[in-house]
């Protein structure tokens, strides 16, 4: 089957679509990466041109072909303090905002959604255990879910490849890991026990009815591979599950800008994360 | 201190739901002077069939832009004549705001809106055409096409026609063509409007070139 | 020579912020993007621009509200054009209320457009 080019004019109304549906911008630079993508989706999907292809992609009433075409577009893969920018965001700033509200003694929520396997809520409770000098007088509570319950087994486990934890520092990695013959790592039982998994679909209201009063979400590179529908729905889940004056961490591509006006954006030095208002 | 476990997601502080959550019970938490509970009436009414003009005729009067969120998320989720029309009669408030969440509302509702388009499109207020044009992003329809071409054959306003141009730039075919370069005779003046009717031109007819 | 001027086109419609940008950068301008006032302020926030053209009607945040989060930020100062299709007296009003300092009506003509980008940005006379 010969290969369908894609035009110069193709681009660029694929390129308008995909920034308008994500956020996410393609430059000249990116021609080669964005096309190859493209013609192998057409040729999967059976179009047999760019317009066909188009107009099945802009329409489809489930959203899948754009997920898989997102999915194709974006690396997504999980390691231990990717994007740790946020957790330096959380300890240096959300956190000292939140326990300032906070009558000592009380409890902070963290909840991580997708946990997939486990490396960003554990990358938390890293983060706070080594970083946050405010650890010592605060209860933390994280919760982690998702959808997979054999993910989620994978997750309490805690046993990962060299590849996941190749960004933690040495000195961390020998603390909290046990190096095993195979050249994976298994985590602490102390951090292991730092984080409750549970199996939640975002989607299904009566999964996510107590899921309440957290102080931060981090709900990361997951919304981006929703339709626009899903998107706003989980997104009110994730607003009603926050604390006034609670935060919401995206994926670094990702925008509350393609989402929902339910959130303030604010800056801080770290990154830009994002609040519930704090007057209901 | 330092890290705790409770068994299974740990329960609310207060459930916000007080009232019986049957639909004459959720209708009245609309009227509730606590945002949260008004909000999730909202949300709980998606199971109450009937509800959508009592949401609709709510929006205008809700202050709290969360609340608001929920009447039209429910709205979408609802998507009878009555939900579409509620949203419809939104494109002539004032309220900027409103407005453009109900445009965004009308885009997830495409099966029920093409009831109301043809009269949207015909509308005596530009705007009003202008937001219906915009809201035609969303339509799969047959139509579609057909309906932006009247609207840069015959309208009188420049601004619905831009819109009708830029979209024909993302779903126009060689149907357009004609239409396109008749636009430009009609607006000899107005520099946009030529750059826009070129870049559909272009998109139309550079296609696999 | 000094660095281009920072411009941020903030327009939902991908033909209008394309167009802006063209006008623009032909005039030795630097454009960035956005389709909404969330995205405008992310974008801002990050690395202020030095002028602002601003679209009404956009989804998620229309451009009222973008400018008075602007005016609340630490980005106040900066020069906001607010660009719109409705001519009213109201609007136009209601424009300068939330913080714009000017407005102009849709379609822009480039020469008008330029005229006022350089007025804003203290460039003397566009020529």
């Amino acid at each position: 089957m010969s290969e369908i080019a894609i035009s110069s004019e193709d681009f660029g109304k694929f390129r308008e679509f995909f920034y308008r549906q994500t956020g996410i911008h393609f430059d000249e630079s990116k021609r080669y990466f964005v096309d190859k993508r493209l013609a192998e989706r057409i040729e999967l999907s059976g179009a047999e041109t760019f317009r066909s292809y188009f107009s099945m992609l802009r329409f489809q009433s489930s959203g899948e072909e754009l997920q898989t075409l997102t999915n194709l577009m974006t690396v997504n893969e999980t390691y231990f303090l990717r994007e740790d920018y946020q957790f330096k965001c959380l300890v240096a700033s959300m956190l000292p905002e939140i326990t300032a509200r906070k009558r000592p003694g009380s409890l902070v929520r963290i909840w991580s959604v997708p946990s997939s396997s486990g490396e960003e809520p554990y990358s938390i409770a890293l983060y706070l255990l080594e970083l946050w000098p405010e650890i010592a007088r605060w209860d933390v509570e994280i919760i982690s879910s998702d959808i997979d319950t054999s993910i989620l087994a994978k997750a309490r486990a805690g046993r990962y490849s060299a590849r996941s934890v190749q960004h933690v520092p040495a000195e961390l990695l020998h603390k909290h890991f046990t190096a095993l013959p195979g050249g994976e790592y298994q985590l602490s039982d102390e951090l292991r026990q730092c984080v409750e998994f549970t199996r939640v679909n975002l989607a299904e209201p009566m999964d996510t009815r107590a899921y309440r009063n957290f102080d931060v979400v981090f709900c990361r590179n997951l919304l981006i591979y929703f339709d626009d529908l899903s998107r706003r729905k989980a997104a009110e889940v994730l607003f009603d599950a926050l604390n006034p004056g609670g935060f919401i961490c995206l994926g670094h591509s990702e925008s509350m800008s393609r989402i929902t006006s339910l959130f303030r954006v604010r800056k801080f030095p770290e990154a830009i994360v994002y609040q519930k208002p704090e007057t209901p | 201190m330092g890290f705790v476990k409770r068994t299974p997601a740990a329960p609310g502080a207060d459930d916000q739901r007080q009232r019986p959550r049957d639909c004459a019970g959720l209708a009245q938490s609309l009227d509730d002077p606590d945002p949260a509970v008004r909000r999730w009436a909202a949300r709980d009414l998606a199971a109450c069939p009937d509800s959508s003009a009592l949401l609709a005729a709510r929006l205008a009067g809700e202050p709290e832009r969360a609340v608001r969120q929920a009447m039209l998320l429910t709205l979408t989720e609802l998507a009878d004549v009555a939900a579409v029309q509620g949203l419809a009669a939104c494109l002539r408030s004032e309220d900027v705001a409103l407005r453009n969440d109900a445009i965004e509302a009308m885009k997830n509702l495409p099966r029920a809106l093409p009831t109301v388009m043809a009269d949207l499109l015909a509308d005596d207020d530009a705007d009003v055409r202008i937001f219906a044009v915009n809201i035609l992003e969303a339509l799969r329809h047959p139509e579609v096409e057909s309906w932006l071409l009247r609207v840069i054959g015959r309208d009188p306003h420049v601004n619905v026609c831009a819109t009708a141009v830029d979209l024909l730039g993302e779903v126009g075919s060689e149907r357009a063509t004609e239409a396109l370069h008749g636009l430009k005779l009609r607006f000899p003046d107005q520099p946009y409007i030529h750059f826009a009717a070129d870049l559909a031109l272009r998109r139309i007819q550079g296609e696999g070139a | 020579m000094n660095p281009a001027r920072r411009i941020l086109v903030v327009d939902d419609a991908a033909t209008v912020r394309l167009y802006h940008r063209q006008v623009l950068e032909r005039a030795g301008l630097a454009v960035e993007e956005a389709i909404n006032g969330i995205e405008a302020l992310e974008k801002a926030l990050n690395a202020p621009f030095d002028l602002y053209l601003v679209d009404i009607n956009m989804p998620k945040q229309d451009g009222y509200d973008f400018l008075r989060e602007l005016r609340a930020s630490p980005l106040a100062q900066a020069p906001a054009i607010m660009i719109s299709t409705e001519a009213e007296e109201h609007d136009r009003r209601r424009a300068f209320e939330a913080g714009a300092n000017h407005y102009l009506l849709k379609p822009i003509r480039p020469a008008e457009l330029l005229a006022c980008c350089h007025l804003l940005l203290g460039l003397g006379s566009a020529t």
